[in-house]
């Protein structure tokens, strides 16, 4: 197999595609962790769509989300209304995502991915980082000029119960 | 210059504040004495709408934190307001009023004086403060919190920086703490409230006419004002040998230590006087093996202060743990004999290692007298610690109590005592008046391992009521004047709630009322009258235990989220008493065989839909071994089956069959006379109403229309509106808190606005907005209603309602928060909470069921489930999940509720045995036509009550 070999350009692509969604996740996870939601808003497509759903509505076909976001409006109003308006308890909070799969690449450039995700938490009553969510992004990227952007990502989740609130995305 | 036009002049009442907009600003018009004035409309300091405030002559004080600005010129008067407000150019011509933004506060405001109360400078610029203790410290503190900028001098013998002395007698004196714990103003305050020191020097002699205090080292301090807090020195006792080496004496820290060295050798310690230093004392030695004697002058401890009930009580307490207590003895001299002392004493020699002697206090009033101040038994001051000589002030130990107990002026040495007056002290030669103190004397001892608590003052003679074991945790004493039969002081043995009751019941008027209070008098040997002891698990002792605060229901005492025992209660008389509860809509089980699992109270429940068509709701335990046979969240059954023996029940709940009923070869099985008819699942009764599925454990409930009530019933029919709902999913979350703090969220109209700014911000709930909050006859149902404004001019005025109230703040898709009027109804936001685990929440076009399933008294779980209707389109679907981002446990207003509600369980967790506030709209039970008001709250409280027969 040469560099010229078709399979092996297309396994070279597979490569950087992973890394490139691999980093993205990092990004996207570190933006979550810091809190720097606005930055995070930035990560999708105008026509985004981000939804947070429990895996008893996904399993039933029952739509509603815990987020729901029809476009990047919608993404960019949940930032700044968390930012500027909403009331919660600081917290830390930590994104891991792994288990990426890519799925494949359309003729119109969607590229399917998902991967498992788990968010811990820390509150700052409480001594322990807890389990706050675990569950599966079902995603299709874009590519842009700034690289990467989410065109969906579809969070659903494991956890029968939210402890509590969900205050920062996933 | 850019006139706008802002309102007719007519639609401006006097002394009257009313909103505007102009250019996108919110500006409130005031008119006063006919002339008419602009300010910024909203608050400098949080976000709130002056138009909702309050006029008061020529300040507005703003609705949230009543911080008060002057109108004419925007000043910010007081506190928390800092601010001031931008204020603007009026003019008013044919009727109309003009405003420009352009031009400030100077067109406005340019000739006039600023406004506000002038303040006089306080009178004193030096303070000089003789003994460097715990009054000393409250003092500086106050001084400079009073807003006294002039010099502090503070002058103390002993070497150290103030300390408070209770921990001497306690940790101190084990080496568990030392001094640095108990500093009551270490060196940082010291900078930080710029005092100046002088340590290990006392004040020889002060020169009232000169206003001089001369100091040991010669120094000479001029003062505008002197405060004594001398404190005292402990009585000597004059007796040959009384200064010994290994006689200790402890009011300093040095004294402890030395103390603590002599008892780290020590088997044998004779106490000198039995009053609450030599029992703290020891207490301190009972856990380090010492064999400790106490001698008692008098014929009970603590004689002079005590009833003598209470005296033995504290004797007996001291004797249970192995000290000897000696009453009626003269101590005669004390001498050394080799290596160990004998204390002689009337009742015969004692040999010991270590003496220690707490006979009491001798107050330095010395000083005070020589300079003229009036001293009798202490230094006399008013309310205000003044003394009898100009300039000078004194607090403390040193001092008598401003307000004679029962016609008799008295000292008050305690550390709440030293802080009250120190703080009165600093307060007054600051310039501030003292407010009223009605701060009931509190007093605090550690004694083998009971904290004591002693709220108000006793006599001697006065009676003595007991509730709990004598001497033992969660005894309480009271003790009663006998000629006016009133409550003088309550002694709580390690029961800090009841100090905190105490506190109403001293200020009672009443004649105290023994039967009432469920107590028994107890004799001064420690008897009660009556022979019996009381039974601390009696019935008495447990609705004591309970006892609704005097106020009634303006209080709710935190027992009421946080016990057990209440919890429990409440799953019987309440979840599982003649209420009906919320198991599941219709919808989610449409076909035969189709069953969810769901709860009643905390107990899980199938509910079913069987062959017949009917809804059957079943508990989810079998009736052989309690295993919670049905794990499914959902789904559908032909029978269900408990996995462990396969006993299987019908779609209704009733036994089918059991494995080996009759054994096998004649050996084993059931009984003979085993039928399973008897043996079927705990089966509810069941009742549904427009899709609704209820269910009761009480087999007589009168019907759902009569339980809500025509109020209730209106609001619930005009959501549920013969549409069929169509469930578009669940939330789920758990909740650390109680879960009647849920009810109370959605009976608090309060909270509104002040919890979820973004309601304010994006101005959909604004003053002026059509709103109510009902409750139903019996006052356990409610709805919280409000209405956007303009429903009828909607399609128009959407987007203008959308406002920005501060700039850069406005959403890129408002259009969820679009209402699309789908209701017979006036109200656009409905919150229906029907007892006891019912939320049927209209917000706009979102709708949803909440079914409180309680876990214990701190956590709960809610089930959501969100629905439309049958013959939605799917924009319209898509809407109401546009909107659900509102609600939930992600919702912009669902994670604050969640949060606020975790925040009230936690504070009650982290600092217990307190009391809720609920007075908003006093006098009002029920329906209120203010949404300032928690009358919905107290409603409930009164069917809980009645409920739970407390």
């Amino acid at each position: 197999m040469s560099a010229t070999d078709p399979t092996y350009t297309a396994e070279i692509r597979q490569l950087l595609l992973r890394n490139a969604i691999e980093q993205f996740n990092c990004q996207y996870a570190a933006a979550l962790d810091e809190q720097r939601l606005s930055d995070w808003s930035e990560m999708f497509t105008a026509d985004a769509s981000y939804v947070v759903l429990s895996r008893e509505n996904e399993d039933r076909g029952h739509p509603v989300g815990l987020i729901y976001c029809e476009n990047r409006g919608m993404i960019r109003d949940r930032a700044f209304a968390l930012e500027k308006t909403a009331m919660f308890a600081p917290r830390y909070l930590r994104h891991l995502i792994s288990n990426l799969q890519l799925l494949g690449e359309d003729e119109d450039g969607n590229i399917k991915a998902r991967a498992n995700y788990v968010v811990l938490q820390v509150l700052f009553d409480r001594p322990d980082a807890t389990i706050h969510q675990v569950g599966t992004y079902h995603d299709v990227f874009r590519r842009s000029d700034e690289g990467l952007r989410l065109r969906q990502r579809r969070c659903v989740y494991d956890n029968l119960l939210v402890p509590n609130a969900l205050c920062i995305p996933v | 210059m850019a006139w706008r036009k802002a309102i007719a002049l007519d639609e401006l009442k006097p002394n009257g504040v009313r909103s505007v907009e102009i250019d996108g600003k919110p500006v409130a018009l005031y008119l006063l004495g006919g002339e008419v004035f602009a300010t910024h409309g909203i608050c400098t300091h949080a976000l709130a709408f002056l138009a909702d405030g309050f006029v008061d002559g020529d300040t507005i004080e703003c609705p949230l934190h009543q911080g008060i600005f002057d109108i004419r010129s925007g000043k910010a008067l007081c506190s928390p307001v800092t601010k001031d407000l931008e204020t603007y150019a009026v003019k008013v011509a044919d009727g109309e009023v003009f405003v420009d933004l352009d031009e400030g506060k100077k067109a406005a405001t340019e000739d006039r004086a600023p406004v506000g109360p002038p303040r006089e400078p306080p009178a004193s610029r030096a303070v000089v403060i003789v003994g460097a203790g715990q009054a000393a410290s409250a003092a500086i503190r106050s001084m400079r919190a009073s807003g006294f900028t002039g010099t502090i001098d503070l002058v103390g013998r002993e070497e150290h920086l103030p300390y408070e002395r209770p921990p001497l007698s306690k940790d101190v004196l084990l080496g568990k703490a030392s001094i640095e714990s108990c500093r009551r103003l270490p060196e940082a305050d010291v900078v930080s409230l710029d005092v100046r020191m002088h340590l290990g020097r006392s004040v020889t002699r002060i020169d009232p006419a000169a206003r001089i205090a001369l100091l040991s080292d010669g120094t000479a301090l001029q003062y505008d004002a002197l405060l004594l807090a001398t404190g005292g020195v402990p009585r000597r006792l004059s007796i040959a040998g009384a200064d010994l080496p290994g006689v200790h004496y402890l009011r300093t820290i040095e004294d402890a230590n030395s103390i603590r060295r002599s008892l780290e050798k020590a088997k044998r310690l004779v106490i000198v006087g039995g009053g609450f230093i030599g029992l703290e004392l020891a207490s301190a030695v009972a856990t380090l093996g010492v064999a400790t004697v106490v001698l008692e002058r008098e014929g009970e401890l603590m004689a002079r202060v005590l009833p003598a009930p209470l005296g033995h009580t504290f004797r007996s307490l001291a004797e249970r743990h192995n000290v000897s207590v000696l009453r009626e003895v003269e101590v005669q001299d004390i001498r050394l004999d080799g290596q160990h002392l004998v204390v002689t004493t009337s009742a015969g020699p004692f040999a010991a290692d270590a003496v220690c002697i707490g006979v009491g206090l001798a107050v330095e009033t010395e000083l005070a007298a020589a300079a003229g101040c009036s001293v009798d038994g202490g230094i006399v001051v008013d309310a205000e610690q003044r003394t009898s000589v100009a300039g000078i002030w004194a607090a403390g130990d040193c001092a008598l109590h401003h307000s004679p107990v029962r016609g008799r002026s008295r000292r008050l040495e305690s550390w709440h005592n030293a802080e009250l007056q120190g703080a009165a002290a600093g307060q007054s030669i600051a310039g501030v008046p003292r407010s009223e103190d009605i701060q009931a004397p509190w007093f605090w001892t550690d004694q083998f391992g009971l904290n004591i608590q002693i709220l108000g003052v006793s006599s001697p003679g006065d009676k003595v009521a007991l509730t709990g074991r004598d001497g033992e945790r969660g005894a309480v004493y009271r003790t009663i004047d006998p000629e006016t039969g009133r409550l003088t002081s309550v002694v709580a043995f390690s029961d800090p709630a009841a100090i905190r009751h105490a506190r109403k019941e001293l200020e009672g008027p009443g004649v105290f009322d023994i039967a009432k209070a469920s107590a028994a008098w107890l004799t001064s040997d420690g008897k009660e009258e009556n022979g019996q002891v009381v039974n601390e698990k009696s019935v008495a002792t447990m609705t004591s235990q309970y006892v609704w605060p005097s106020e009634g229901l303006t209080r709710v005492p935190d027992w009421v989220y946080t016990d057990d025992y209440i919890y429990r209660r409440e799953v019987e008389k309440i979840f599982h008493g003649r209420t009906w509860n919320y198991v599941a809509l219709e919808s989610e089980i449409p076909d035969v065989g189709d069953f969810i699992r769901s709860n009643v109270g905390p107990t899980p429940v199938v509910v079913s839909r069987a062959e017949d068509g009917s809804i059957n709701v079943f508990e989810n335990r079998c009736a052989h071994r309690a295993a919670e046979f049905c794990r499914e969240l959902s789904g559908n059954a032909k029978e269900f089956v408990c996995p462990y023996h396969q006993w299987s029940y019908d779609l209704k709940g009733n036994l089918a069959g059991v494995p080996f009923r009759r054994g096998v070869d004649g050996k084993g099985g059931m009984p003979r006379d085993f039928k399973n008819a008897d043996h079927g699942l705990r089966q509810l009764k069941v009742t549904t109403h427009r899709g609704v599925v209820f269910a009761s454990y009480c087999n007589d409930m009168e019907p759902l229309a009569e339980y809500l009530g025509p109020e209730i019933l209106r609001e619930f029919e005009a959501t549920f509106d013969g549409r069929k709902p169509k469930v578009l999913g669940h939330y789920r979350h758990s909740l650390p808190g109680n879960w009647k703090l849920y009810h109370e969220n959605l009976k608090d109209p309060y909270h509104a606005t002040l919890l979820h700014t973004f309601l304010v911000t994006f101005g959909l709930l604004v003053a002026g907005n059509k709103s109510s909050m009902i409750a139903d006859a019996s006052g356990r149902h409610g709805v919280m209603a409000s209405a956007k404004s303009d429903v009828s001019k909607l399609d128009n005025s959407t987007k203008k309602e959308m406002r920005a109230y501060k700039e850069g703040m406005k959403l890129e898709e408002p259009r969820f928060m679009d209402f699309i009027n789908e209701f017979d109804s006036p109200w656009s936001v409905t919150m229906t909470t029907i007892w006891p685990n019912l939320i049927v929440q209209r917000e706009m076009n979102t709708l949803g069921v909440r079914q409180i399933v309680p876990t214990g008294p701190n956590e709960f779980i809610m089930k959501w489930t969100m629905f439309g209707f049958e013959g939605d389109d799917e924009e319209m679907t898509r809407h109401r999940l546009r909107q659900g981002n509102l609600m939930g446990p992600a919702g912009f207003l669902g994670l604050e509720d969640n949060e606020a509600i975790k925040f009230v369980q936690d504070g009650m967790l982290a600092v217990p045995d307190g009391e809720h506030v609920v007075e908003l709209d006093p006098g009002v039970i029920g329906t209120a036509d203010t949404l300032i008001s928690e009358a919905s709250i107290r409603a409930m409280y009164q069917h809980w009550r009645s409920a739970m027969e407390l």
